[in-house]
């Protein structure tokens, strides 16, 4: 019991340390930044920006228009397949 | 397949025409002062989002007519809307974070509005899976599907009045300068008859792909009755 009581207390006192350690580390990491005034800011090009928007959009709606339209050939082929198919076998459309 | 009513070609030729008239409304719109230039991405990122909400209470709509009725109609009314949700999608999650990292310093942010809205993609994106991929009930189970991404409208809608967040609020539109409303207004037109252009191509499409397979099951029955 005693023995356990000793080592809980060792166990305390090594994770306070610990802690006093990582703040005194901590701390004298924060002190190390230094405030500067006036920095310019980071000028990033609206007018890019604007572009790339309104061009992705368009791109996206004519991929889209272009990928319905091979799904209308694809369509529109295999109609044609099928009559040929009917047709040579003589039955009735 | 059929050919496209005059309804159709009046609003392709619109659409053309707002295509040019559009940008140039934007452009002499009056700059926003604390956004600046970027805030123009808002004249058709705002239009992309609502047009994503649209297709999603279309597709659900369609998806109920489809569960509860058998409307085949109704289904291929839903594949369309989600497709459009998807496109209309992915033009509001690439807008956005253009716009955000001009106005916030970041390309994204897990905060309610930007999560939920892309929540709502996601599930568009599985309603189209799950037809894809889920064997013969797979229409089913993606109809069913559409019914939780129409719940999640809404939600996506009013996370910006619930949870604190860097995105504008939705009153954002109520409180637009003349001038900045016609410019969004008029890309809203434009890019809701797009969308209503591509939901009937895409439409018929479905209804074309529906009468092939339909007979090319005739003519196989025919061929298999024909047979010696």
């Amino acid at each position: 019991m005693t023995t356990m009581t000793a080592a809980w207390k060792r166990i305390r006192i090594a994770a306070v340390a610990a802690m006093a350690v990582v703040a005194w580390t901590g701390t004298a990491l924060a002190q190390e930044f230094e405030k500067v005034e006036n920095i310019p800011r980071q000028e990033i090009p609206a007018g890019r920006f604007v572009s790339i928007a309104y061009g992705i959009i368009w791109l996206a709606v004519l991929a889209y228009v272009v990928m319905v339209a091979a799904g209308v050939k694809r369509v529109n082929q295999e109609l044609a397949d099928l009559k040929r198919k009917v047709d040579r076998t003589g039955l009735k459309g | 397949m059929r050919s496209l009513g005059t309804g159709f070609w009046v609003a392709v030729a619109l659409a053309a025409v707002g295509f040019l008239v559009v940008p140039t409304l934007i452009l002499q719109s009056p700059i926003e002062p604390n956004m600046g230039f970027v805030q123009k991405i808002f004249y058709f990122h705002v239009p992309c989002a609502i047009m994503m909400f649209l297709s999603t209470f279309v597709c659900a709509g369609g998806s109920i007519a489809y569960l509860f009725r058998g409307s085949e109609r109704g289904d291929r009314l839903a594949v369309a809307a989600a497709e459009l949700g998807v496109l209309f999608g992915v033009c509001t999650l690439t807008t956005g974070p253009l716009w955000g990292r001009k106005a916030w310093g970041v390309w994204w942010q897990w905060d309610a509005r930007l999560t939920t809205s892309l929540l709502l993609f996601l599930m568009l994106v599985a309603y189209l899976l799950a037809r894809r991929y889920g064997g013969p009930a797979g229409r089913k189970l993606a109809a069913a599907l559409s019914l939780f991404a129409a719940i999640n409208v809404p939600l996506v809608y009013k996370s910006v009045d619930i949870w604190r967040t860097v995105h504008p609020k939705t009153t954002v539109v109520t409180t637009l300068d003349t001038r900045m409303r016609i410019a969004f207004w008029s890309s809203f037109l434009l890019i809701t008859l797009v969308w209503t252009v591509l939901l009937i191509i895409r439409m018929r499409l479905e209804r074309a792909r529906a009468e092939l397979a339909a007979l090319r099951l005739d003519a196989e029955d025919e061929l298999a009755e024909g047979r010696p």
